[in-house]
C-alpha cells in the first residue's frame, strides 16, 4: 500500500515534469533559442538545506543544471571563490541581468544585523539588505523552502531574530517553493519552466501549480485506510496516521508522488506522518507533529 | 448559485476538459488539464457531502442535539477516547474524522474549543460548515 501506483498516466506524467522542462530548457540553450541566464543563489537566514537539497537531484540533476542551463554566479556554499572576493561576484551583477533563488528568512531585528552573509569595502552586508538590493533588481525571483516562502522554522515561535519571509520585504510578485526543503525538481522545473515560457501558472500563494496543486491526502496511498476508518495508533504502523496528526490533508504538494532521495521514499512511505513542512504556518501551526491516544 | 448548479458547472467544465485531453499532445498542458480534473473531482465530492449532510440535518440532527457549556465542550477534545467537538457560531460540531482535523488539532487550534473567529478569519465564505456533522448548540 506504500507504493505509488506507477502505471497512473497521471502520476508518470508529474514525474516527468521537472525533467521534461529542464531537458527543454538545456536544448535550447545549446541551439541559442533562449540566453543561458544568471543566477544568484542567497543563503540567508536558515540552514542551508535547500542548497543541500538541490545538490541531491537526479534527472534533472544539479550539474546539469548548473553547467548547461544557467551561469550559476553566486552561492555561498558552493562557489570556489571566498570572502571579499565572492562578495565582489555578487555585487558585479548589480544593475544586470538575473534571476534570484532566495533560500531562508530575512533577520529584520536591529536592521538585520543578526545575519551577516558577508563583509564588503570593510563593513557588513546583511541579509535584510541583500535581498532589499539584490530582490528588487532581479527579473524573477523564486523562494526555496519554507522559511523564504513564509518565515518557517526561522520564524517560528519566539522568533528572536524576527525573522519573517520575503515576500514581506520585497513589493514585487516573489514565487514560492515551500517544504522543508524544497525538492529538487520543485526548484529546477520552475527555473525551467520561467527561463522557457515566463512565469508559470501559479495558485493564490503563487505556488506554481505543476507541483503544488493536489493536497497529499488526495494522492496518498494510504487513503483507502482513511476512507475506511483504518487508523495506526503509533508510528511504524502500515496503515492511515490521521489519528497521530497527520498534515497530510492540509498539504498541498507531490511527495507522494516524486518521493525524495533520488524517489527512494518519503515520511508516509517510512511510517511517520507528514508533518506539513511545505504548507505556510510550518512549524508552528503544524505542531503537534504527532499526537497519541487521539480518540 | 446553488450547490446543485454549482455540480452542473463542475460536470460541464470536466466535460470541456476530457474534450482537450484528447487534442493534446504536450506533457504541461496535459498536466494542466489533469489538475483540472482533478480540481473539479474534489469539488464534486465537497459538494456531493454537502448535499447528503443536509438532507440528514435537515431530518432531526440539529433539534435533538444537546446543549453545552464552554466547560463541558473543553472535554471533547479527541483525546481517551471522547470525540473531537468544536463550535462555530454557536453550533457544536463533531471533526473526529474530519480529514483536515488530524490528532483533533489544526492549524495550532486544539478541539474542545469555540473557534468561531478562528474560523471567520480563514474561511469566510467557504462552504465547510454544511459538511460537518452538527451535535448541538452552546448555551445561550
Amino acid at each position: 500500500m506504500n507504493q505509488t501506483d506507477s502505471s497512473c498516466p497521471n502520476f508518470q506524467a508529474r514525474l516527468e515534469t521537472a525533467s521534461v522542462l529542464v531537458h527543454r530548457a538545456i536544448d535550447a540553450v545549446r541551439q541559442k533559442r533562449i540566453q543561458k541566464r544568471n543566477l544568484i543563489w542567497l543563503e540567508l537566514t536558515g540552514c542551508s538545506g535547500n542548497i543541500i537539497s538541490l545538490l541531491d537531484g537526479a534527472n534533472p540533476d544539479f550539474k546539469s543544471l548548473a553547467s548547461q542551463m544557467v551561469n550559476f554566479i553566486y552561492d555561498n556554499s558552493l562557489m570556489a571563490a571566498e570572502g571579499e572576493a565572492a562578495m565582489d561576484q555578487l555585487f558585479r551583477l548589480t544593475g544586470g541581468d538575473y534571476i534570484l533563488a532566495v533560500e531562508g528568512a530575512v533577520s529584520t531585528k536591529n536592521d538585520g544585523l543578526y545575519n551577516i552573509i558577508g563583509r564588503r569595502k570593510d563593513r557588513p552586508v546583511t541579509a535584510y539588505e541583500a535581498i532589499k538590493k539584490f530582490g528588487e533588481q532581479a527579473s524573477c525571483v523564486i523562494a526555496v523552502g519554507t522559511c523564504a516562502s513564509d518565515g518557517g522554522i526561522s520564524a517560528a515561535r519566539p522568533n528572536p531574530a524576527e525573522c519573517v519571509g520575503i515576500q514581506n520585504l520585497l513589493k514585487r510578485k516573489v514565487i514560492k517553493l515551500p517544504g522543508c526543503p524544497c525538492h529538487p525538481d520543485w526548484f529546477m522545473g520552475t527555473l525551467a519552466y520561467v527561463m522557457l515560457f515566463g512565469e508559470p501558472e501559479l495558485d493564490d500563494r503563487q505556488r506554481p501549480l505543476m507541483f503544488y496543486s493536489t493536497l497529499i491526502h488526495d494522492i496518498c496511498p494510504r487513503r483507502p485506510y482513511f476512507d475506511q476508518g483504518i487508523f495506526a495508533s503509533k508510528p511504524g504502523e502500515k496503515t492511515c496516521m490521521f489519528k497521530l496528526g497527520c498534515r497530510g490533508p492540509v498539504t498541498r504538494v507531490d511527495c507522494p508522488i516524486r518521493k525524495w532521495n533520488e524517489r527512494v521514499n518519503w515520511p508516509i512511505g517510512d511510517d511517520s506522518p507528514c508533518i506539513g513542512c511545505a504548507m505556510f504556518g510550518f512549524p508552528d501551526k503544524m505542531e503537534p507533529f504527532i499526537s497519541y491516544d487521539t480518540t | 448559485m446553488n450547490d446543485r448548479d454549482r455540480i452542473n458547472d463542475n460536470l460541464n467544465e470536466m466535460s470541456d476538459t476530457i474534450d482537450c485531453l484528447y487534442t493534446t499532445a504536450n506533457s504541461c498542458v496535459r498536466n494542466k488539464l489533469l489538475n483540472h480534473l482533478r480540481r473539479n473531482v474534489s469539488n464534486l465530492s465537497m459538494l456531493v457531502q454537502g448535499l447528503q449532510i443536509g438532507e440528514s440535518t435537515n431530518s432531526s440532527q440539529i433539534s435533538t442535539g444537546r446543549l453545552f457549556t464552554p466547560d463541558e465542550l473543553a472535554g471533547y477534545n479527541g483525546k481517551n477516547g471522547n470525540p473531537a467537538y468544536v463550535a462555530v457560531n454557536g453550533i457544536v460540531y463533531d471533526v473526529s474524522n474530519v480529514a483536515a482535523w488530524g490528532g483533533a488539532t489544526h492549524f495550532g487550534l486544539a478541539a474542545g474549543a469555540d473557534v468561531t473567529s478562528q474560523f471567520a478569519s480563514c474561511h469566510a465564505g467557504q462552504p465547510i460548515l454544511g459538511k460537518l456533522k452538527m451535535v448541538g448548540k452552546m448555551k445561550e
